[in-house]
């Protein structure tokens, strides 16, 4: 790098030597000064007046525009934002309630449900106990039957066995009156 | 041998010879890169203006950054009273960089090169600056003259020194364009001569040289015309917010 420098500085101190014939600015050279202002003065001039003219109101308004535009587009989206935030308030609200409607008909059914129950329970049982009651007045009923009817039975038999046996006819009205007898002092071990 | 580099900024006519009451105004080779600017300036601006989308086209989208480049720059240094002159700013950015960029095309001619050119245009600036000032604050423009909150023992020498730097205004701002753009332009051609004279075996190095140079002198070109137009934005500041 060191080497390359002193070169450079030799090759610029040789060139300037060639340089020096021809020494000298352009620009201080007043011959074409005037041109120079005069061209100047007329094209940024018109220059100046075509963008202030044209242009720039062209791009002011397209920016304007822009901004106006998505001024308004960030205004709508807020609003929507916050319609539809209110709607899912909404939306919960009644979510909850019907939450709430549930669990209470829930509640409301299940308590229904069980009165309902324990009601048909308990007539169910009435029921049954209604139903061994006339049971166990027919069983007792036909207990009462039943013994007379054996005793008439045995009424007979017993004047047949005893006519068999002897030949003789007893009187009827005594034999039953024994087998009453009988049948009432035993009838503990029968009932 | 390479050519003089400064034979690039020659001013060459064009045409006949348009002289009028003893002063020529030809049209030279200078007022062409002048008009191929403008022109490519207000075809770039037509073109980018031409279709209104709401999302815009690239051409559409530089030139609507430009626009709020230029505005920003003037609402950040001169506030919103500097509002009416950003036409002429906005024009004045994109004539000097037009005139830098197209200057940097090979064979072109560099307008901005040439002290009478920027020396005109920063002499219309400070005029008018000094214009806008003393109508906004009459006579207590001078008073952008004295700083306030300077001793009394210094308040002659500061006055001096600010006067001075007011009237070296139009002088530096001119200077430093011309300066930076004929010295790029210069060392361009220097090294692309070195290229030249040291062949297939040498020339390489400059030749990078050469390419790293153009890459900076496209910075320096943008450069340079936001320095003009900032500075002549802060110099409208002055004028129109006068608080010192």
């Amino acid at each position: 790098m060191k080497s390359f420098l002193n070169f450079l500085i030799a090759f610029v101190a040789i060139n300037t030597e060639l340089f020096a014939a021809e020494a000298g600015m352009p620009q201080l050279d007043p011959t074409y000064w005037a041109s120079q202002a005069f061209w100047l003065i007329l094209v940024f001039t018109i220059l100046y007046i075509s963008i202030s003219k044209f242009y720039l109101p062209k791009i002011k308004d397209n920016l304007d525009n822009r901004e106006n535009k998505i001024k308004e587009d960030l205004e709508n989206a807020n609003k929507f934002k916050e319609e539809s935030e209110a709607k899912l308030k909404e939306y919960n609200s009644i979510l909850e309630n019907a939450k709430k409607e549930i669990l209470k008909i829930h509640f409301e059914s299940k308590s229904t449900l069980d009165k309902d129950i324990q009601s048909k329970k308990e007539s169910m049982e009435k029921e049954i106990e209604r139903e061994i009651l006339k049971a166990q007045k027919e069983i007792s009923e036909l207990k009462k039957n039943s013994i007379s009817s054996i005793q008439i039975i045995s009424g007979s038999i017993v004047s047949n066995i005893i006519e068999n046996i002897s030949g003789d006819k007893l009187n009827e009205s005594s034999i039953k009156a024994t087998i009453e007898d009988i049948s009432k002092k035993n009838m503990n071990k029968f009932l | 041998m390479a050519s003089n580099p400064m034979q690039q900024f020659t001013v060459q006519r064009i045409g006949p010879e348009i002289n009028i009451a003893g002063v020529d105004l030809s049209f030279t080779n200078a007022s062409l890169f002048m008009v191929i600017s403008a022109t490519v300036i207000i075809l770039f601006l037509f073109l980018g203006s031409k279709e209104k989308k709401i999302i815009p086209n690239k051409l559409q989208l530089i030139a609507e950054m430009s626009y709020t480049f230029v505005a920003k720059m003037i609402s950040d240094t001169a506030g919103s009273k500097a509002r009416p002159y950003f036409p002429f700013i906005f024009s004045l950015f994109m004539f000097v960089l037009f005139c830098n960029m197209v200057g940097m095309l090979p064979y072109s001619f560099t307008v901005t090169s040439h002290i009478i050119v920027t020396l005109v245009m920063a002499l219309f600036i400070f005029i008018a600056v000094t214009i806008i000032g003393f109508i906004k604050h009459g006579f207590k423009y001078l008073s952008i003259f004295v700083p306030s909150g300077v001793p009394a023992v210094l308040l002659p020498l500061i006055t001096i020194i600010e006067i001075i730097s007011y009237l070296s205004r139009p002088v530096s701002l001119s200077v430093r364009l011309f300066a930076n753009m004929m010295a790029g332009h210069t060392m361009l051609k220097v090294f692309g001569g070195f290229v030249v004279s040291l062949g297939i075996l040498g020339g390489w190095l400059p030749l990078s040289f050469s390419v790293a140079l153009t890459g900076l002198e496209i910075l320096v070109a943008f450069l340079q015309a936001y320095v003009f137009a900032i500075l002549t934005c802060i110099y409208l500041n002055d004028a129109l917010n006068l608080h010192h």
